[in-house]
């Protein structure tokens, strides 16, 4: 079953970035499906689902995207990493938790792009009009998908 | 879940943990290996990115039908299905009319174009917020190369910055990282057009005594960027001229409307290359 799903969402989850979501995006931004998979495996299925699952996705996304041929692979596998630790010492988890954990991890990311030269010279103008917007759609989704997830995958245990 | 990690999975995260390594230490090589690691993975991404880029158009008919449809009133339900049906099959029709219209002109345009270049179609957009681009369903199999520029019959697009056997990825030139020289075509003064986060577009380094002024239309010089000399860019909105800087900066209104992108050019060669004239009869040897 879950060899299955991390097929899927490798298969899947780029070409519905990269196509359907435009028809979700606010102002152009849209949420980065990506950071939440990598975020919600690494909390779901542990540290290594994470990092292994943030390094695919992040490189896919590096294939379709303009930028540098890094920059997705290492901030998803920073995600994945991340999210396995917060998931391992989190007893309790609802989406009110969810909630600083995809926020904090969207910012850190969207500040690694701002590093890598993503934003040009208009740095301010790249965190108001994309960083932030990006964080909260992004945070939005991670627990709309936490709320859906949780009781399945919490119940039976089986990514864990 | 260190502990329960199989054998497999270890040597799946020392690779991972390898090849984030290599991203730190080695960069410039390291971008070479994941670019040749990532050609078979972009192609078999690529299947599903068509489909779902069909599948999303269709759906969107589909969705625009249903709204429609919804506004049918109960009592002449019968007859005004059959002209909803019928407004569909014409709405069809008029889609592929535009579609064939559209292809025509820019198979006439593609004949009369400056360059040589490749049509391709848009299948999605950039992966990320981040970067303003666009993925076309053509690749390294069309002759398409990165560094080349890319156009529609209105103006000019972006350039390609990677490329896949059968995909590949535009830089739009309202991305603050894309620079393309340009002219202002009636002083014929030259600057460096660039994007902005907010999706326009501006022209710097322009000379501070040039009389530029608003509505003069900016083309693109033929120097970089892919581009035959006086492809369209846009039309000057506003100018900036502050005390004491030494080049003045205009805002650009683009020619191309980006959100509506679906079918563009790829210019392969900037200059059109004449072909050779017919090699002349060999002359009779005279008995």
């Amino acid at each position: 079953m879950k060899p299955l799903l991390y097929v899927g969402l490798v298969l899947g989850v780029v070409p519905i970035q990269t196509t359907v979501l435009d028809h979700l995006s606010v102002a152009g931004v849209r949420p980065d499906l990506c950071l939440v998979a990598a975020c919600l495996i690494g909390f779901f299925g542990g540290l290594a689902d994470g990092v292994l699952m943030g390094v695919l996705l992040g490189f896919e996304q590096d294939l379709f995207s303009a930028g540098d041929a890094w920059i997705n692979l290492t901030t998803k596998a920073v995600i994945g990493l991340s999210a396995g630790v917060v998931g391992r010492y989190v007893a309790r988890a609802t989406p009110v938790t969810v909630f600083p954990m995809v926020l904090g991890l969207s910012v850190c990311s969207g500040i690694a792009f701002l590093f890598a030269g993503a934003g040009g010279q208009g740095t301010l103008a790249a965190v108001r009009s994309v960083l932030l917007p990006q964080a909260m759609f992004d945070t939005a989704v991670g627990m709309g998908l936490y709320w859906i997830l949780a009781e399945r995958f919490r119940k039976d245990d089986s990514l864990v | 879940m260190f502990r329960s990690t199989s054998g497999t999975r270890r040597v799946l995260l020392a690779l991972c943990a390898l090849l984030l390594s290599l991203v730190f230490v080695l960069p410039k090589q390291s971008r070479t290996l994941l670019q040749a690691i990532g050609k078979p993975l972009a192609d078999i991404v690529a299947l599903p990115l068509d489909v779902l880029s069909s599948a999303d158009h269709n759906a969107g008919e589909i969705w625009g039908r249903y709204v429609a449809l919804r506004q049918v009133h109960e009592e002449n339900r019968q007859l005004r299905r059959e002209i909803e049906f019928l407004r569909g099959q014409a709405a069809d029709l008029r889609e592929m009319a535009a579609a064939n219209q559209r292809l025509g002109e820019l198979l006439r345009f593609q004949a009369n174009a400056p360059a040589q270049t490749v049509a391709a179609r848009v299948i999605g957009r950039d992966a990320t917020n981040w970067y303003h681009g666009v993925v076309l369903d053509k690749g390294e199999r069309d002759g398409i190369q990165a560094e080349m520029g890319v156009m529609t019959l209105t103006g000019a697009v972006g350039r390609v910055v990677k490329t896949r056997a059968s995909s590949s990825v535009v830089l739009l030139i309202t991305d603050p990282n894309n620079a393309v020289t340009s002219l202002i075509q009636r002083t014929r003064d030259e600057g460096i057009i660039e994007g902005t986060f907010g999706g326009t577009v501006r022209m710097k380094y322009i000379p501070l005594l040039s009389t530029v002024r608003v509505g003069d239309p900016v083309v693109t010089s033929g120097l970089t960027g892919g581009f035959p000399k006086g492809v369209p860019v846009g039309t000057i909105t506003n100018i900036q001229k502050d005390e004491g800087e030494l080049f003045q900066t205009a805002d650009v209104q683009p020619e191309v409307d980006f959100t509506k992108l679906e079918e563009v050019l790829v210019v392969t060669v900037p200059r059109r290359v004449e072909e050779p004239p017919a090699a002349l009869p060999a002359e009779k040897k005279k008995p």
